[in-house]
């Protein structure tokens, strides 16, 4: 493996930490093993990137960090705490407090506006109406989409559909918010404006691990990490300047 | 040709892939043509076995009940009444007059009272009865009724004791010249003459039994000569009724004079609750199995139209697509009618076996031509209901949408959602999914009126059945309480089966439509057992108002369907008892496939499908 | 053609001029057939007169250029040394940086593998720059505009930086 580790973050426990991971499926001939022994940290406040081919296994894992899947084998810790053997009680209950999920298809239910859908999980979790309300309202300001509170999904474009969805993952102030290729059904108008809304968050302190295709996702990410046929295959800190400028990359020469 | 092969082809596929549908569609609709079945050849037995008997028994067209004058001065022997009826004009040839004696019959432990025919060893010229087991009177032999002597449960050989006077059973027998038991007297007060028979202070209903003449006067009581009875044959049969105002009390004479189809409906009423109570049950039944078929049928619609945007998109045309699952749909109903006519043509006997007074073979109501093609009509015609609304649904859908298409969209009712918010977790759910599929959710809780109306239905009759019976001899069984109570297990049976298939079709489409929404939930953290009460909770919302409509219609039902036309109002608490059962039931059965759902990984089907 | 490619083509061994000139045509495929010969042997010449290349007569064999034989000298090696780890980014030119890796792994100067994940990096962090930049700008000036497509390009040479490395993969595990 290709470690170019930075220093460890001061102050301890990683808030996600994931030691001998797998996940079969099948068996003899039809064994596939979608995640073949991952390790893995993730400090407060990182912003980490895994990129890897269709296939290898990067959305396998984020499934499992969530607890959305069990592994076949391995430990996974959310804030010093195992998690890897909850029971369903327990892993909604993650879910609800620790854990926000962003998917590629933004996953949103279809006959609520954009408030409705993000006081979800406020609701799910017991809130009082109001209180979720309230929450939602603020949260949606928060990404910027005020003014679209009262709109269905159907009447956002992607990349305000991607905004609702990432607000309704805010909702429970969580430890990590897990992306699955959250630009992956967005042009890249769109897909800068989740950027912007990701760097904002980053800014503000929230952990994130980003499960992407995106190459611009994962150059602003502060890890990046290679994933091929299940296994973390590199681990990079893009440190330093570059040898061009912007000028040369845009055919200037000089 | 080969696009008939390809039709075929593309349905046999379509049920081997789906083999939970094909199953529930095929039980729903032969559960309603068993009932249909049953239905349509008890109809032909009414109409039939009382004429077999009288043709095989030379049954009268008139018989005379004689009193008998009791005081001194009067001879003893049969009235002169006889006589004059005898010769009255239009009778062709007579029999009797038989002495008649009001007897208590002990058999088997058990008491009951019996009205004892004297008979001679010859063969009547009208009203031979016919023997089914045993041989004719002899000295000190009785030949009993074979209804009656099915309740008290003895056969050829047996020792019985009338008034004291010890009996053997000689023989069983059958005749048209009077009712069953227990509706001997049925036809009127003056036929059970000698007086019924009494245990204590409670009248023990008699049944029919032969002696020897000389034993019959031996068994009267000296202080109470017998009364006769006196079978006529009139040259025009149709002219009985007639016949009867003209000679009966109503009339001039003293004797009460029947004529035969007042008989006859003395006979038929041993079937008759259960036209009664199959009837309308069919009825329901059949509501019930079209609700399924249209809860399947709506839960297949997305994946039907998004299978004909695919072969329209390779060159088929709707109408192919249609034929593909008219062909699915015909197989299975055709296949259900099969199965529905054997098994109600098995179940057949076992409704009518005791009691009619049915010569040769009880009760296999033969299986007529007319009665298989209805059934089967009927069945087709479920089928092409089925087929017609996605068919058409998926004509009008341009292919382009067919193949994008994820179902019909849900449709958003913000009063509805405004109010979830406030509920907690599994009827914010339970409601929410209302709202959804508003159109499901009526079906959903018509089905439940449907079971509702007809259990109320049957406690109502239960209510009847209790209240008539002490009629019942002690002890004795009364076959028509049995046949009822028979009837009715029959009807609760079909009508629980069908709501319990109903329900598994409803919260199987149901759970299959949620499955993205209810992962997302899960996603969002809500734990498994909060989505599979939301989904119970979704069919448990509208079962509510639908179990409680369904208690009026169910009274009004009963009242429609029985001959009295009363309206019959059950205890309050069967009818709490019956609400809160459906309910649970309902809740119960939706729970659980509910629950099975959850089973699988959210993250599994959050990859596949977009809520 | 570029001195460096040139150069590189010699690091494994010297060679005729028409070896050179047939390697170079079965690295480029179609994209070298516009290449003609005489291209070649001026860079080679030019090499010489830098003395990054020795030109040597094989006995007996006309005086043409094909057939003459050329080598690295000290300092040409040392050339190719570096040309190799430099990750600039030759512009739209995709041809520099193929024969890069061909020439890498003919020779055994470094591992393909490594040259890829070196310029793989180079290319992100230029592409982070770029992003943020472009996070900066408001939304709608005329500079989001270019900076965008910037973005595009380097993500369409991410995408072949990819590529090249599941085929240098592949190519190594079957070596």
């Amino acid at each position: 493996m290709n470690e170019t580790a930075g220093p460890e973050a001061a102050g301890g426990t990683p808030v996600l930490r994931a030691r001998g991971l797998h996940k079969h499926y099948g068996k003899d001939a039809g064994l596939v093993r979608a995640v073949d022994g991952v390790d893995l940290d993730v400090d407060a406040g990182e912003t980490v990137a895994v990129t890897g081919p269709s296939g290898c296994g990067k959305s396998t894992l984020l499934h499992l960090l969530g607890g959305l899947d069990r592994a076949s084998a391995g430990e996974i810790w959310l804030a010093g705490r195992r998690v890897d053997q909850l029971g369903e009680r327990a892993l909604a209950r993650l879910r609800r407090e620790a854990v926000g999920f962003v998917f590629q298809a933004f996953h949103l239910m279809d006959e609520l506006t954009a408030v409705e859908n993000v006081e979800l999980p406020g609701l799910l979790a017991g809130q009082s109406p109001r209180a979720a309300r309230r929450r939602a309202a603020g949260l949606l300001e928060r990404v910027g989409l005020a003014d679209r509170a009262g709109f269905l999904p159907s009447a956002l474009s992607g990349g305000q559909r991607q905004r609702v969805a990432i607000a309704r993952a805010l909702v429970a102030d969580p430890l990590v918010i897990l992306a699955d290729e959250p630009t992956g059904n967005l042009d890249s108008e769109a897909t800068l404006d989740v950027l912007r809304l990701f760097d904002s968050l980053h800014a503000a302190g929230q952990t994130l691990v980003i499960v992407t295709h995106d190459a611009r996702i994962a150059a602003t990410a502060d890890r990046l990490i290679s994933m091929r046929d299940g296994a973390f295959v590199d681990q990079t800190r893009l440190t330093g300047g570059t040898t061009g400028s912007l000028g040369t990359l845009a055919g200037l020469e000089g | 040709m080969g696009k008939l092969v390809l039709t075929g082809r593309l349905a046999g596929r379509d049920i081997r892939r789906h083999p939970a549908q094909a199953i529930l569609l095929l039980l729903a609709i032969t559960a309603a043509t068993a009932v249909l079945t049953l239905g349509l050849a008890l109809h032909g037995v009414t109409s039939h076995p009382y004429q077999q008997t009288r043709a095989a028994t030379n049954g009268p067209d008139v018989v005379a009940y004689l009193p008998v004058l009791h005081g001194p001065g009067v001879r003893s022997g049969p009235p002169a009444e006889a006589a004059v009826l005898t010769r009255a004009s239009g009778v062709t040839v007579h029999s009797g007059p038989y002495p008649v004696v009001s007897a208590l019959l002990r058999a088997h432990g058990l008491v009951a009272g019996a009205e004892v025919q004297g008979r001679t060893g010859t063969p009547a010229a009208v009203d031979q009865p016919k023997l089914t087991a045993g041989s004719w009177i002899r000295p000190d032999g009785v030949v009993i009724e074979r209804t009656f002597a099915e309740a008290l449960g003895v056969g050829v050989g047996d020792r019985v004791t009338l008034n004291g006077r010890a009996l053997t059973v000689a023989g069983i027998a059958v005749t048209a010249a009077e009712a069953p038991y227990p509706n001997l007297c049925y036809a009127g007060a003056g036929v059970c003459l000698s007086g019924l028979p009494s245990q204590g202070t409670v009248p023990l209903s008699p049944g029919l039994a032969w002696v020897t003449e000389a034993d019959a006067r031996a068994l009267a009581p000296s202080a109470a000569p017998p009364s006769y009875v006196l079978n006529l044959r009139l040259a025009d049969p149709a002219q009985a009724q007639a016949f009867a105002a003209q000679h009966g009390t109503g009339g001039a004479g003293p004797s009460t004079v029947l004529a035969w189809p007042a008989i006859a409906s003395g006979e038929g009423l041993l079937v008759q609750d259960e036209q009664q109570v199959l009837s309308p049950g069919a009825l329901l039944a059949a509501l019930l199995a079209v609700a399924s078929v249209a809860v399947l049928a709506g839960g297949r619609m997305a994946e039907h139209t998004r299978r004909t945007g695919l072969l329209k998109a390779v060159g088929g045309t709707p109408a192919l697509v249609a034929a593909v699952l008219l062909a699915e749909n015909l197989l299975l109903a055709l296949a259900a009618a099969a199965a529905g006519l054997a098994a109600g043509w098995l179940a057949a006997p076992l409704i009518t076996g005791p009691g009619a007074s049915l010569v040769g073979s009880p009760g296999a109501p033969s299986l007529t031509v007319p009665i298989a093609a209805e059934v089967v009509a009927v069945a087709v015609a479920v089928a092409l209901a089925a087929t017609l609304a996605p068919a058409i649904r998926a004509a009008s859908t341009s292919t382009v949408s067919a193949l994008a298409d994820q179902g019909r969209p849900p449709r958003r009712r913000a009063g509805l959602i405004a109010i979830s918010r406030l509920l907690p977790v599994p009827l914010l759910f339970g409601l929410r999914l209302v709202a959804r599929r508003p159109r499901r959710a009526l079906l959903g809780a018509a089905s439940i009126t449907v079971t509702a109306a007809g259990v109320v239905a049957v406690l109502a009759f239960h209510v009847i059945v209790d209240r008539s019976g002490p009629v019942a001899t002690s002890g004795l069984s009364n076959p028509v309480v049995i046949r009822d109570e028979q009837m009715l297990t029959v009807l609760t049976v079909v009508l629980v089966t069908l709501t319990v298939l109903n329900a598994i079709c409803a919260t199987w489409t149901t759970v299959l439509d949620t499955r993205a929404a209810s992962a997302l939930a899960r996603a969002l953290g809500a734990t498994p057992r909060q989505v599979s009460a939301g989904i119970a909770a979704g069919q448990v919302i509208p079962a509510v108002p639908g179990a409680l409509l369904g208690v009026p219609l169910g009274i009004g039902l009963y009242a429609a369907a029985s001959s009295s036309g009363r309206v019959v109002i059950p205890p309050a608490w069967w009818l709490a008892a019956a609400v809160l059962g459906t309910l649970l039931a309902a809740a119960a059965l939706a729970a659980i496939p509910a629950w099975l759902g959850t089973r699988r990984p959210a993250a599994e089907i959050l990859q596949a499908e977009a809520v | 053609m570029q001195q460096e490619v040139v150069l590189a083509m010699l690091a494994k061994e010297p060679s005729h001029g028409y070896e050179l000139r047939a390697r170079l045509q079965q690295a480029l495929g179609p994209a070298g057939d516009a290449m003609n010969a005489g291209q070649i042997y001026v860079t080679l010449g030019r090499l010489e007169k830098a003395g990054l290349v020795t030109c040597e007569q094989a006995a007996g064999l006309p005086d043409r250029p094909d057939r003459k034989v050329y080598a690295l000298t000290a300092d040409g090696q040392q050339r190719v040394t570096e040309w190799v780890t430099d990750v600039s980014w030759p512009g739209p030119g995709l041809a520099e940086f193929h024969l890069k890796l061909i020439a890498a792994a003919a020779a055994r100067l470094a591992d393909p593998l490594a040259i890829i994940d070196a310029q793989r990096r180079e290319l992100l962090r230029s592409l982070r720059d770029t992003q943020r930049a472009a996070m900066a700008e408001p939304p709608g000036s005329d500079a989001a505009l270019l900076l965008e497509g910037i973005v595009l390009r380097l993500q369409a040479d991410l995408r072949w930086l990819e590529a090249c490395e599941r085929k240098w993969t592949g190519r190594k595990d079957r070596s």
